[in-house]
């Protein structure tokens, strides 16, 4: 199997990077928020993980996935995780203070100042998170198979680096994890997740990105374009429970954006339909005040892919 | 007389010209004792910039990109880029990004996290129209002409198949009628 590592420093996007490596190379894209939903699904979301379990836990979780697709790993550590897996590349993210303070003036609205501040509080946080869950504060040029400069290099290029060299060691071509070999991690894992009372994850299986609608397809190629993360259906909410407490309806959210916390809904479905989903979105933001949706109703789906030049005229608003 | 797929007129040229007046007095003071620079997206913004630079009365620098647009026909979209760069550097410049219309906030967002690394002194948002009713990831606007509905409008800058950028105010098409020209 091909297990691609990508990281970085804070503030220069290598999740970015990550994420059009993935896509292009047609890989599996295993982000810190996925894990995290993949964790809470097998261990449930209140179990708290000890940072000395957290190595063991993502290898045993990246094994499971790594018998079904090649994976892009974009997470701290990602290059010490890597070192379980035969078919591995691990590729690092840089950039000078200028370019990263930059990312932050934006992703936080600060002025340059507070920016430069909080990158020194990123960067001491990533320290602190690595020495915890990996006894190291640094992460060393020579833990690393590519290092590449946001400086001079685009998303677009460094992706393409990555592609090239997927290509030239052949990683691609290697075959999943098999079954004997995973078996043989999930033991060593399972002995070291046992010292911490953590019964290891069973059944972790992938979504394939199937799209339950054309326009949802649509939706998710104009994220792409904007190299604006998304999770198609991470997840679901119960929104009415019958007298036992056994849930009676969910709500499947079609999108998450993470960087911006936000669940999308696409209404594109005829009016009948509208009504039931609408009060669907009612119970919802009732029941989970804090959650960030937006839904796009088919008038407004339209007139936004009109405007991208996916349809030939104009229709009404 | 409007041509032919218009619906309506949503701002008149005096309407326009009256705005574009009051905002080119507040950023004039808000850059008190500043040399500013506008940097226009192509194309839309080129008739709006050109009429705000006019009604700012401090020392001021014009400067031009473009972004490759988005089309799902090929079947591949790619990924945004820069098609056309600025000329000159931004570092230590107060610059202020103008556009045409922000809707969604992808443009924009791209555009800022792109001119954000170029170390400039200050980093600002001035739109023409602002469809805020639209908006999907939240980015700042500091300054904006008008807000306006969710609609599809042409003119002063703002096209459809590249058509009706001249028009000295914005109008909205006529929901089927403004493709049968093209």
């Amino acid at each position: 199997m091909a297990l691609i590592a990508v990281s970085g420093h804070p503030g220069c996007r290598f999740e970015e990077v990550a994420r059009i490596s993935a896509q292009r190379l047609g890989f599996e894209l295993l982000t810190q928020s996925r894990l995290r939903v993949l964790t809470d699904q097998e261990f449930g979301a209140e179990r708290q993980i000890p940072d000395k379990a957290y190595p063991s836990l993502v290898t045993s979780i990246l094994a499971r996935l790594a018998t079904e697709a090649h994976v892009v790993y974009c997470a701290v550590g990602g290059e010490l995780q890597a070192r379980h897996f035969g078919g591995m590349l691990r590729a690092h993210v840089v950039a000078p203070e200028n370019i990263r303070v930059g990312n932050l003036m934006l992703d936080n609205r600060l002025e340059r100042a507070a920016a430069r501040q909080l990158l020194l509080e990123l960067e001491t946080q990533a320290r602190v998170e690595r020495k915890a869950k990996f006894g190291k504060t640094k992460a060393t040029a020579d833990l690393f198979d590519l290092v590449l400069n946001a400086e001079s290099l685009t998303t677009e290029q460094m992706a393409t680096l990555i592609e090239t060299t997927v290509a030239t060691t052949g990683l691609k071509e290697r075959g999943y994890l098999s079954t004997a070999a995973e078996a043989q991690l999930q033991f060593q894992m399972r002995l070291k997740l046992a010292r911490f009372g953590i019964v290891p994850p069973g059944h972790v299986t992938l979504r394939q990105k199937m799209f339950a609608h054309q326009s949802e397809e649509m939706f998710a190629n104009l994220l792409d374009f904007y190299r604006i993360a998304w999770e198609y259906e991470p997840r679901s909410f119960p929104v009415q429970y019958d007298a036992d407490g056994a849930v009676l309806e969910s709500f499947t959210p079609d999108f998450y954006l993470q960087e911006f916390d936000l669940y999308v809904e696409l209404t594109t479905m005829k009016q009948s339909l509208v009504t039931r989903k609408n009060r669907k979105v009612r119970l919802l933001r009732q029941l989970y005040p804090h959650l960030n949706i937006q839904v796009f109703y088919q008038k407004d789906f339209e007139n936004l892919i009109f405007k991208y030049g996916l349809v030939e005229r104009p229709v009404e608003a | 007389m409007a041509p032919p797929g218009l619906e309506r007129i949503l701002f008149t040229e005096e309407q326009i010209d009256q705005r574009i007046r009051e905002l080119g007095a507040q950023i004039s003071r808000d850059y008190h004792g500043k040399t500013l620079k506008l940097v226009g997206v192509l194309k839309g913004s080129i008739f709006f910039l050109t009429a705000l630079a006019r009604h700012i009365d401090i020392p001021l620098k014009v400067d031009f990109l473009g972004i490759s647009s988005f089309s799902n026909k090929t079947g591949a979209p790619g990924v945004v880029r820069i098609a056309k760069d600025l000329d000159e550097s931004i570092e230590d410049e107060d610059v202020l990004l103008v556009e045409d219309i922000v809707d969604t906030g992808f443009t924009l967002r791209y555009l800022l996290q792109t001119l954000a690394g170029r170390a400039p002194n200050s980093l600002s948002v001035c739109t023409f129209l602002d469809r805020n009713s639209r908006r999907i990831v939240q980015v700042p606007v500091d300054y904006r002409c008008f807000e306006i509905p969710d609609r599809f409008v042409v003119g002063f800058g703002l096209d459809y198949n590249q058509l009706y950028r001249n028009l000295g105010y914005v109008a909205v098409m006529k929901p089927d009628k403004g493709a049968v020209q093209h």
